[in-house]
């Protein structure tokens, strides 16, 4: 086994780091307070290359690799980005563009993945249903065959980037009675009759990505905008995981670095009954604990990463141990960060609060730690 | 896992697997030798196998090294400390910081298993963090003369040849002092009845005025740093026997859970049972993938390897102690019979978090270390 990381990977993390603290940083605490979308800073993201990072040069991205794709995640946190902007921008390219780029035809590559790749458009994915979360087959929103045209019917629920998407990939039964055998993939354009999303659902944490439901009443759109086969659905959805359990959390375990190197900090300058609360074993303890779980988690995330570089086939069950530590075990970290700094933790302008709120999604986004214990406990 | 591991780890199943008894010597009293002839046995059998010697001469963590320590420490959990005692522990003692003499006196013997070695470290407690070490030696005429006691010392009953760290009277640093078994004024105590680990022969020791030759010491090179690198040493063993501990105690109640029947199907089916074995092995792959990071670590001299040895020691020891109390669970009124992996287990855990370094003062040295204290 090889943890290695080239020269090149760990430059450009450093780079990444770099950006995002003098670009992005700086305007995350105000947004994340108004729950506003930054739709500067994810232009900025495009413009720096990493909405498209792992996407092919010819479609506007720059080939890189998943470790790598992983470590711009991870820094993107590290530096202090919100886990809105991140999950924003994971539910873009990895949900919404990843799934056209490698399931789509080379017209629809064409179409949209050069503009998904600089941000110029922004994209979102519709699977879970006010009524089908976990039970994905369970869905009911239906596409139905008229000529040479689909017409969609039915709602989408929690969907990231829902009232700022440009284009959704949207999933539809287009098989009456199979269950996930009959789930088909689309794309649908913002404007297209038919197509419209709710209001920005106020959320705890995570605040500045916009999450909304989509409707679909009677939406008719082209037949070439089935990406795939019909039925072949299900898959594409699954195969988003691999992408979901190591470029979409790493950014989580980079923000518990970003709020490891704050508590480090004020664990010094905070001084109580003479001395510094570093001092304490009590904070002592915290801190060890907040460090482990970073190297624990990291190390699960890069192991998804490097098998996929290797062109491994997805190890169902190493994603799903990934999604379920960083989501479970970070909790009591993220909560240790806030206990450490007192009062002040519960305060949104030290930022661990922050960080607090967006962390409690991880065991609930992308697949909840049950739906994670059932397909490990299915597998073992 | 390399071909090379892979294929070392089934020649060591396969050696454990023809005797189903190793792990369960309990020696005592005049039984001693009957337990010295055992171990030497299973080390000379290892030994042809190749696994007494990586990491030996060059005092290194290696990933390859956790894998197949991770298999002798699944099949036979106390024989896994008592062959690492001698060889990764005191066995490399002798090889990074020994004398060439030493050296060939003694390695050969050790990475062959014929002889056995033994480190004894801690005295009171199994803590060696803040208190100075009592055992002291005084100069004589060809050497020194050590004065001491030591608490809990893996294979002193068993042992060839055990290092004994101390003080030379004056100096601030620690020296090892190497005795030969039968040595004028060695005393080794009764083996301890302990809570697990049954199988592993663990006593005190005392030195009244022993003598030591100058050929026969391991003077200090570069500061404290001898002590605290066998510390290391041992804190690794024991990273690599959670591993083993939890390795065992999930087969077996996974094993369990897929072929015992309640209400009609197996209990793995049921939710209860099903989502602890994936908690189980969240935390178990978890633990091995740190485990092999921070042998990595130790492997490429990263600048952070001495803080993720320690996160691996805490948290692999604390997942093993989890995973024993679940997997015990899992097996019911079963697991709570003498003589399975479960119960082994839970017995085995604690022993993981006490020995070596604390999971207290390593939670304190990885506090210093993100503090940069």
């Amino acid at each position: 086994m090889d943890f290695h990381f080239t020269a090149e990977q760990l430059m450009f993390k450093e780079q990444v780091i770099r950006f995002a603290k003098k670009e992005i940083v700086p305007r995350v605490q105000e947004h994340d307070l108004k729950g506003e979308f930054d739709a500067h800073a994810f232009r900025r993201l495009g413009d720096f290359g990493i909405l498209g990072l792992h996407f092919p040069e010819a479609f506007g991205g720059s080939d890189a690799d998943v470790v790598t794709t992983v470590l711009a995640g991870e820094a993107l946190g590290e530096a202090g980005v919100d886990g809105g902007l991140t999950l924003a921008y994971g539910a873009h390219t990895f949900l919404c563009a990843d799934t056209i780029l490698a399931h789509g035809t080379n017209a629809q590559r064409a179409a949209y993945i050069p503009k998904l790749a600089t941000g110029e458009w922004i994209g979102c994915m519709g699977l879970t249903e006010p009524a089908a979360g976990s039970d994905v087959a369970s869905m009911t929103t239906r596409a139905e065959k008229q000529g040479d045209r689909y017409v969609l019917n039915g709602n989408k629920m929690f969907i990231t980037n829902g009232p700022v998407a440009d284009v959704a990939v949207v999933y539809a039964k287009t098989g009456k009675d199979l269950k996930h055998a009959g789930i088909s993939a689309f794309i649908v354009e913002k404007g297209t009759p038919g197509f419209s999303a709710g209001n920005n659902l106020i959320k705890m944490g995570v605040r500045t990505s916009h999450t909304s439901e989509l409707i679909f009443e009677d939406c008719e759109i082209p037949e070439t905008h089935l990406i795939g086969q019909e039925g072949g659905g299900f898959l594409m959805a699954m195969q988003t995981v691999e992408w979901d359990r190591s470029a979409l959390l790493a950014p989580f375990v980079g923000g518990m670095t970003y709020v490891l190197q704050k508590c480090v900090r004020y664990a010094k300058e905070r001084y109580q009954f003479g001395r510094p609360i570093a001092q304490f074993q009590a904070i002592k303890h915290k801190l060890a604990d907040i460090k482990i779980f970073i190297e624990a988690a990291r190390t699960l995330c890069y192991r998804i990463a490097w098998c996929k570089d290797q062109g491994r086939p997805l190890n169902h069950l190493a994603a799903a141990v990934a999604k379920l530590f960083v989501g479970d075990w970070g909790l009591g970290p993220a909560n240790d960060a806030m206990i450490l700094f007192g009062g002040y933790g519960y305060c949104h302008e030290y930022e661990v609060e922050r960080y607090f709120r967006d962390s409690r999604l991880a065991p609930i986004g992308g697949g909840t730690s049950e739906i994670q214990k059932k397909i490990i406990s299915k597998l073992i | 896992m390399g071909e090379v591991e892979k294929q070392l780890c089934e020649r060591i199943k396969g050696l454990l697997s023809a005797d189903t008894g190793v792990d369960l010597i309990q020696p005592e009293g005049d039984r001693m030798q009957e337990a010295r002839t055992t171990t030497v046995r299973w080390l000379t059998s290892l030994g042809r196998e190749g696994y007494l010697t990586p990491g030996v001469m060059d005092g290194r963590n290696s990933v390859s090294l956790v894998v197949i320590q991770e298999q002798l420490a699944a099949l036979a959990p106390s024989l896994f400390l008592s062959v690492e005692a001698s060889t990764r522990i005191f066995g490399r003692l002798i090889a990074v910081y020994g004398t060439s003499t030493q050296r060939e006196a003694i390695l050969p013997g050790l990475t062959s298993g014929q002889l056995i070695g033994a480190a004894a470290l801690s005295e009171k407690g199994m803590n060696i963090e803040n208190d100075p070490l009592n055992t002291t030696a005084i100069p004589s005429t060809d050497g020194f003369r050590v004065t001491g006691s030591k608490g809990h010392v893996v294979n002193a009953a068993l042992a060839d040849w055990i290092a004994v760290a101390g003080k030379i009277g004056g100096e601030p640093e620690t020296a090892f002092f190497l005795f030969e078994k039968g040595s004028k004024g060695l005393l080794i105590g009764d083996r301890l009845a302990t809570l697990g680990y049954e199988g592993a022969v663990i006593s005190p020791l005392r030195l009244e005025d022993c003598p030591v030759p100058s050929t026969h010491v391991i003077r200090p090179i570069d500061g404290n740093n001898v002590l605290k690198t066998v510390r290391l040493w041992e804190d690794q063993v024991l990273t690599a026997a959670s591993l083993g501990l939890m390795r065992r105690a999930f087969d077996g109640a996974t094993a369990h859970a897929k072929t015992h029947q309640s209400g009609g199907k197996p209990i793995i089916a049921y939710q209860e049972v099903g989502f602890k074995l994936a908690e189980m092995l969240t935390l178990f792959q978890t633990s091995q993938l740190l485990a092999y990071r921070a042998a990595w670590m130790s492997e490429s001299g990263d600048r952070e390897a001495n803080a993720l040895a320690s996160c691996a020691k805490v948290f692999c020891a604390e997942s093993a102690e989890k995973i024993a109390s679940e997997a015990l669970q899992i097996l019911g009124g079963k697991g709570y019979l003498r003589g399975n992996p479960a119960e082994e287990g839970y017995l085995d855990a604690k022993y993981l978090q006490i020995a070596g370094t604390s999971t207290e003062i390593s939670r304190m040295k990885i506090g210093d270390a993100v503090l940069a204290y």
